[in-house]
């Protein structure tokens, strides 16, 4: 379809690849969400998108509308997480990717995704794509893996496509895993310029959505952020998983209180809108 | 060496000795066998000897070697086996699809399940980080070869009192030390490889200092049609082997742990503690299912105890066959490794893949994308013999019934007839209030919370119940895990851990027993029926009389109640030689359930929910006092070890389910460690909610006795008010009102209870965290 110049598609024809190397291990739930919002992704490993592999299983970048990086611990994460997954998708694929996220394609990178992301320079990318990572997500304040419920409130104005159908100031529930997720910089002014720039998507809070303390930050992370994304709004990371908040039996309370459809569907369901309507 | 002149070269490089077993004496034959680490018998050399006698020449080192491995109790459960046979295997059930390296069980019309508990103590003992890390891996592989995808972990451990700083005996290490090794090696690998860990235990006492116990389960989903056979299709296919290169790492790791530890251990076994690497295991298993799942292979089997050497020929020998090994084109991490130490080797993350020729090269392609080696290794044959040959040269030729067949005995047991009542003594005890608050927070009841926290519960996002309950980041413990492994479906599996060491030492019957009845428990709960059970029969020295006496009477127990109650244990595991320098480890057979979910919607949680709803106990409260929590904690002797009733049990498990199934029930909890006082302490706790309770209809027995006996067969349930005439209706006798939830405290008339819920939280919350940090 075809509308005022800009191409509209139906939910089936966006064709999402979710990334995976070894280690990924959220491909699946992550493939799940995007085929419960009714679009069409495909698990691709990065070997087939770099040539690496059977020509059979050979994949192109290009011919995907929108790119997943699943949670996990690419590589093992022995060096810094997502550091290795970055540097080989780089030195594969660098130019690919970076046209890709140009053509304001939407990206998302779900825990270790995020940390491939900021590792890539793709986010927070406030002056643009860098050559090295401008951020970090580091060791959690307490020093250990963290796997607990988080509430996320969208404090978006309005940029991010992934969250552009949420209500501002809505609180949702996506449970956190991980062992490295406090969002830090050295840049000057880090967190006043993203929000300048509405680049603050996710802040940690209670549950009745207000600002609070570990262990509803579960990481430490700067003005509670768990999810940024970049200037134009089409690449997001987070730390929490909307994934794994797909229907209500997921929720941890929910045999106290029960809900019509997990809170992480929304995120999936933005981008589908963003490009369909 | 006194042994040098039985000893020549084969083979130069690499070397291959021969061994003149033929010239050795008794006491030659002995050392040899410890010399070359094989820990076999002298009666086991001589028929050794007698084999090759008839071969007409001497065996080799690798030869010598393979049957070590081969006739492990590890691997050949050679004194546990005739026990396992009477009380056990016989179980059948037209749900059990295999009984492979994991059992497999029918969960829908299209999709079964697999299941496996298995032990890593003796290695854990020595190196807790790596030796825990890697049983996470061999029990996953032990799933992924039945063609199953792993979909969670269950964990139950048992270490000395962390809390403690009593002198430890030499060679022992501290059970924190052990505990936060163990935990960390869990997490970085279950975590690693994307699979939840949901479920598990942890049992604490001074009998498990010296010897801690790490045991690891699995469950996975795999598609009926897709199951995998452990073994080959028949002769004239190749074998594959997939994964890891392979190292010194482990080798002798299966005979090590069929003996007892002791004070040199550390530095004698340190060698056959294995490296973990979950991103090896993490592709590999991807490669497998895949391979699986596009017909590829025949069979497929996982490298665990005793490496190359028992995985081909036992994958050869179950089809009937024999193999051709090249050995020399195993991928090694390092040059300059013997043939033996090749074959025996338990290097991780390594799997065998059986495939007819025609379809190697599609196989080689799907681990070529998955950056994961893949090398042919060995054909099979029709005659049931195994060959090696390193390049042109044979350096092994045995028959693999006599190899992989292994010795079986019929050791001498003892059995103690359990004293009961006879000899007990009533500890001088506190008020009960105070005595509550004790039991709550001694480290076998209180949160695991510092544990927990660090598995991920929650990755592939189908966890449904998690161990924790109630509201968010403010939690009481949940009974079993639910998962919902298909996504199309509403159906769930449950999963929960049931044992009581304490009760089997005094009665090792009922306390095989009570561990069903506990498992049962756990799972109906949460609204699942049992449907299979596996077991890790974690016991002492089988050459000690008494301890065989233990075991047998344990494998009883837990075999009449599973048989009387239909559950099948498709799968399983024994851990024999628990002993350390302080005597042996508590008896302990650790039993991990799965239940079938009818609808995850209808499940239901410990938590209290709605002030004002009644709350009732089901099942009898007695006076069965030995070997609970409360004579523990204050010196308790004796006693009589709660008892099963089998056939009331299986009538309340059928009622209990029916109320569920009409939602009569809102929340419900088993009764165990602690009794009524600390269950009804827990509920509190996780729905953040008092309640108000009165002993009286509960029986004639002590305040004490009602609070903190652990009889078995008891849960206590809310019901929600707009279904109390129903459920008295139906449950009948079974159930005892006992009172109302809701209030600022547990209150519990006649009991001399009135404790504060903050007061409770605190008791029970902080204990780990204030000992782990």
């Amino acid at each position: 379809m075809e509308h005022n110049g800009v191409k509209r598609m139906r939910p089936e024809e966006i064709k999402v690849c979710v990334l995976r190397i070894e280690g990924t291990n959220c491909e699946e739930e992550t493939h799940r969400a995007f085929a419960a919002v009714g679009c069409n992704p495909e698990m691709v490993h990065l070997n087939q998108l770099t040539g690496h592999g059977p020509a059979s299983a050979r994949r192109s970048l290009e011919d995907y509308d929108a790119l997943a990086f699943p949670g996990g611990f690419s590589a093992g994460d022995y060096v810094r997480a997502g550091a290795i997954f970055a540097a080989r998708a780089k030195s594969a694929l660098g130019k690919e990717i970076k046209e890709f996220v140009e053509a304001e394609k939407p990206v998302i990178g779900i825990c270790n995704g995020f940390q491939i992301l900021v590792e890539l320079g793709l986010l927070p990318a406030t002056d643009g794509i860098s050559d090295v990572p401008t951020a970090a997500l580091f060791t959690n304040d307490s020093g250990r893996f963290e796997c607990r419920p988080t509430y996320l409130r969208n404090e978006n104005r309005g940029k991010c496509i992934f969250t552009k159908k949420i209500g501002r100031g809505r609180t949702m529930m996506f449970p956190s895993a991980h062992a490295e997720g406090k969002l830090m910089s050295a840049e000057r002014r880090f967190v006043d310029r993203l929000e300048d720039n509405d680049q603050v998507v996710f802040r940690y809070v209670s549950p009745d959505g207000r600002s609070a303390g570990y262990p509803w930050n579960p990481n430490g992370s700067a003005s509670d952020i768990a999810g940024i994304c970049n200037p134009a709004g089409n690449v997001l990371g987070l730390m929490p998983h909307p994934e794994r908040a797909l229907d209500a039996y997921t929720a941890p309370d929910w045999t106290r209180r029960r809900k019509k459809e997990g809170d992480g569907l929304a995120v999936f369901r933005s981008m589908v809108d963003s490009l369909s309507r | 060496m006194a042994l040098d002149s039985l000893m020549s070269r084969k083979l130069q490089d690499p070397p291959v000795v021969e061994v003149d077993i033929h010239a050795a004496s008794e006491d030659q034959l002995m050392e040899m066998s410890q010399e070359m680490g094989l820990s076999l018998s002298l009666d086991e050399m001589k028929t050794v000897r007698e084999y090759f006698a008839n071969e007409g020449r001497s065996p080799t080192d690798i030869e010598l070697q393979s049957i070590g491995q081969a006739w492990s109790e590890h691997c050949c459960y050679k004194s546990s086996r005739v026990h396992l046979k009477e009380f056990v295997f016989a179980i059948d059930h037209p749900d059990v699809l295999a009984r492979g390296d994991a059992g497999v069980m029918a969960f829908d019309d299209d999709y079964a399940y697999a299941l496996r508990l298995e032990s890593h103590n003796h290695p854990s003992a020595i190196e807790p980080y790596g030796g825990a890390a890697t049983g996470i891996g061999g029990i996953l592989r032990d799933v992924v070869c039945m063609g199953a995808q792993p979909i969670a972990l269950v964990d139950p451990l048992c270490f000395g009192p962390i809390d403690s700083d009593a002198e430890l005996p030499p060679g022992a290490k501290h059970p924190r030390y052990l505990m936060d090794g163990v935990v960390s090696g869990i997490r970085d690998y279950g975590n690693r490889v994307g699979v939840p860990t949901v479920s598990g235990a942890f049992f604490f006492d001074d009998r498990y200092t010296g010897n801690c116990l790490v045991n690891v389960g699995c469950l996975g989903i795999v598609k009926r049609s897709e199951v995998c056979n452990n073994f080959v299709g028949g002769p004239g296919e190749v074998l594959i082997l997939c994964g890891g290169r392979t190292g010194r790492d482990g080798i002798h790791g299966v005979t090590f742990a069929s003996v007892e530890l002791k004070e040199s251990s550390e530095e004698e076994s340190r060698g056959s503690v294995q490296l973990g690497d979950p991103i090896t295991k993490e592709p590999l298993m991807h490669a497998c299912l895949e391979v699986n799942r596009l017909g590829l292979i025949t069979g497929m089997k996982d490298l665990g105890g005793g490496g190359l050497s028992c995985v081909v020929g036992e994958m050869a020998l179950d089809a009937d066959c024999g193999a051709v090994m090249h050995l020399d084109r195993v991928p090694l991490k390092e040059e300059g490794l013997a043939p033996w130490e090749i074959w025996v080797s338990e290097s991780q993350e390594r799997m065998m893949l059986a495939t007819t020729e025609d379809k190697v090269d599609a196989i080689l392609d799907v681990f070529r994308t998955w950056d994961v080696l893949a090398t042919v290794v060995a054909t099979t044959v029709a005659e049931k013999r195994t060959t090696i040959m390193w390049g042109d040269e044979k350096i092994f030729e045995m028959d693999l019934q006599f190899l992989t067949g292994g010795p079986e005995y019929c050791r001498p047991y003892e059995i103690t007839i359990p004293k009961g009542e006879l000899g007990e003594v009533v500890p001088e005890l506190p008020a009960n209030e105070k005595a509550l608050l004790s039991l709550l927070s001694d480290p076998n009841v209180a949160s695991k919370e510092w544990a927990i926290r660090q598995y991920d519960h929650d990755v592939r996002a189908a966890t449904v119940l998690r161990p924790l309950v109630g509201e968010s980041n403010d939690t009481g413990p949940g009974d079993a895990a639910v998962l919902r492994p298909l996504h199309d479906s509403w159906r769930g599996l449950a999963t929960a851990v049931g044992c009581n060491p304490w009760f089997t030492a005094l009665d090792p019957y009922r306390g095989g027993m009570s561990a069903v009845d506990e498992t049962c428990r756990n799972l109906v709960a949460v609204g699942a029926r049992p449907h299979s059970l596996t077991d890790c029969l974690n016991f002492g020295n089988p050459e000690k009389p008494d301890r065989l006496g233990q075991f047998r009477e344990a494998v009883r127990g837990l075999g009449e109640a599973a048989a009387f109650l239909e559950l099948p244990i498709p799968s399983g595991n024994v851990s024999l030689y628990n002993e350390s320098p302080k005597g042996g480890a508590l008896p302990t057979p650790m039993i991990m359930g799965v239940g079938i979910v009818e609808d995850i919607r209808k499940c239901v949680t410990s938590d209290l929910k709605e002030a004002g709803n009644s709350i009732f106990v089901v099942g009898n409260t007695m006076r069965e006092m030995g070997g609970s929590l409360l004579y523990r904690l204050y010196g308790g002797e004796g006693g009589e070890v709660p008892s099963v009733d089998l056939d009331a049990l299986k009538k309340k498990i059928d009622l209990m389910l029916k109320a569920m199934s009409k939602g009569m029930v809102r929340s419900c909890h088993d009764c165990s460690d602690g009794g009524l006082a600390v269950a009804l302490a827990e509920m509190c706790i996780g729905g953040s909610m008092g309640a108000s309770i009165q002993l009286k209809g509960l029986g004639d027995l002590e305040p004490y006795e009602l609070l903190f006996s652990e009889s078995n067969g008891r849960w206590i349930v809310e019901v929600s008010s707009d279904h109390e005439e129903d459920w008295v209706a139906l449950m009948g006798a079974h159930a005892q009102w006992v009172g109302v939830a809701g209030g600022p405290s547990l209150m519990i008339h006649g009991g001399g209870i009135d404790v504060a819920l903050e007061k409770l939280k605190k008791a029970w919350n902080e204990p780990i965290w204030n000992i782990m940090g």
